[in-house]
């Protein structure tokens, strides 16, 4: 290289290709932290070059078959691999059609040239707060499978992050997959962030709705990221929409609920307040938009 | 570890001894000689290292050589055959969609495929679709508008050619 800058180059580190997922689990059970994972290199590669990640391998999951999985299989949900890029996803017509949130949340990552890499369980296993990812699975009920040598498990996206930078995989478990369940019948669903002047989002929302017009039938969900280090669904937020009372009434407790449950955090892109701030105005935007008033 | 690994640059089946740590950018300039493809910023930001990998634009400041092992890479130099440019790289000459031209390859790159996927692109989809590049000139203005005329001047000739096979 020529610079022989740290900031440039990559540190040292072997690198194995598996051809199968049972290879790549007998790998990663045998080095576990010294093994990192590379799909689409993203992440990784920006955190190796500051030296923030060392790793004495780098595993290389893209040419196997199992994880390059994109599938809908209707009412049994959506299945994506962990080997799918995000150009993949927008170009796979059921999640632009019923999975309309992710659709969003994906058009609106990085760059289209960085697309033809990045993948969207790369940027759920990164798991800083400033990832988009988690926030749409949230509303789809998402589960992650996680696979390793002695068998599979699915844990749910609102139990996977755990931190900042902190998943819930074991050492010797790889992301295989996420599994997406069916939205509502008829419901539509959208994905909104506001981000610092370096493009890392500050707050991201993401909406689901079915039958607006009527309570007794309608479905709500309600899930925000990027205000703190665990992005969340909440829950509470549901029930409420069930009512009769007007819909802006409504969506005014929704806010109120919602900043209730956040604990925005201040940190170098942007201050809790500002956060908080921008949170109430990107939920009653998308509530708006999906309820109609 | 060290390997040698074949990839086909611009048409030319080549071998090269890397190490496993080097990236597909340092490869390219340094060792197969193509220096169209620039380093900028090492971080994916600003698209000048852009390479058609297999037929796809990608940053090479982000890809491993190794990866590209048994793959086709395509760069501005094959665009068209030595000494000429091709039609794309004419109009950002004529428009002059460019001053330094230190980003110009990595433009004319994935402008080339966006047309390749979408041979009328919108204002706002070839901004779209150009905004993983970063430009410091600020030719924006001008490579937007090549991009639309080559558009505009392919649909002309393919109607022209069309009417002649009637």
């Amino acid at each position: 290289m020529s610079f022989g800058s740290a900031y440039l180059t990559l540190p040292d580190f072997e690198y194995v290709k598996p051809k199968s997922l049972q290879e790549a689990l007998q790998f990663i059970d045998q080095h576990k932290d010294e093994a990192e994972i590379l799909a689409g290199g993203v992440g990784l590669f920006a955190f190796m070059k500051e030296r923030l990640v060392e790793p004495r391998w780098v595993v290389d999951i893209k040419a196997i078959k199992e994880l390059q999985t994109l599938r809908d299989d209707g009412s049994k949900g959506l299945t994506i691999g962990a080997a799918v890029n995000m150009n993949q996803l927008l170009d796979f017509a059921p999640i632009k059609e019923k999975y309309k949130a992710l659709h969003d949340c994906v058009s609106l990552l990085s760059d289209p040239l960085l697309r033809n890499r990045s993948t969207i369980i790369g940027d759920i296993c990164e798991a800083l707060p400033y990832v988009d990812g988690p926030t749409p699975l949230l509303i789809f009920d998402t589960e992650v499978e996680a696979a390793s040598v002695k068998g599979t498990r699915r844990i749910p996206m609102n139990e996977f992050i755990k931190g900042v930078a902190e998943n819930a995989l074991e050492p010797n478990e790889l992301a295989v997959a996420v599994h997406l369940k069916p939205p509502p019948e008829n419901s539509k669903s959208l994905f909104l962030k506001h981000t610092s002047s370096s493009e890392f989002s500050i707050v991201n929302v993401a909406v689901l709705c079915a039958n607006p017009s009527r309570p007794e039938a309608r479905t709500v969900r309600f899930a925000y990221g990027a205000i703190a280090p665990i992005p969340k669904r909440v829950h509470e937020v549901e029930d409420l929409f069930k009512r009769k009372t007007p819909v802006p009434k409504l969506i005014d407790e929704a806010i109120e609920s919602i900043k209730k449950s956040a604990e925005p955090m201040t940190d170098v892109l942007a201050k809790a307040e500002y956060r908080s701030h921008m949170l109430e105005v990107l939920a009653v935007r998308a509530f708006r938009r999906l309820l109609g008033s | 570890m060290t390997q040698v690994i074949s990839i086909k640059v611009n048409g030319v089946d080549r071998k090269v001894t890397i190490k496993d740590n080097e990236l597909l950018l340092d490869v390219i300039r340094d060792k197969i000689g193509v220096k169209s493809v620039k380093a900028g910023c090492w971080r994916g930001e600003c698209g000048l290292c852009t390479v058609l990998l297999d037929g796809k634009p990608v940053k090479s400041c982000l890809v491993l050589a190794v990866e590209a092992d048994s793959r086709e890479v395509k760069t501005a130099e094959g665009l068209a055959p030595e000494g000429q440019l091709s039609p794309l790289q004419k109009i950002f000459v004529e428009k002059a969609a460019m001053q330094c031209g230190f980003c110009t390859p990595s433009f004319v790159l994935t402008a080339h495929y966006l047309l390749s996927v979408n041979p009328n692109p919108t204002e706002s989809e070839i901004i779209d679709y150009l905004s993983g590049h970063i430009c410091r000139c600020g030719t924006y203005e001008q490579i937007i508008e090549a991009i639309l005329d080559y558009a505009k001047q392919h649909k002309q000739t393919e109607k022209a050619t069309a009417q002649k096979a009637k």
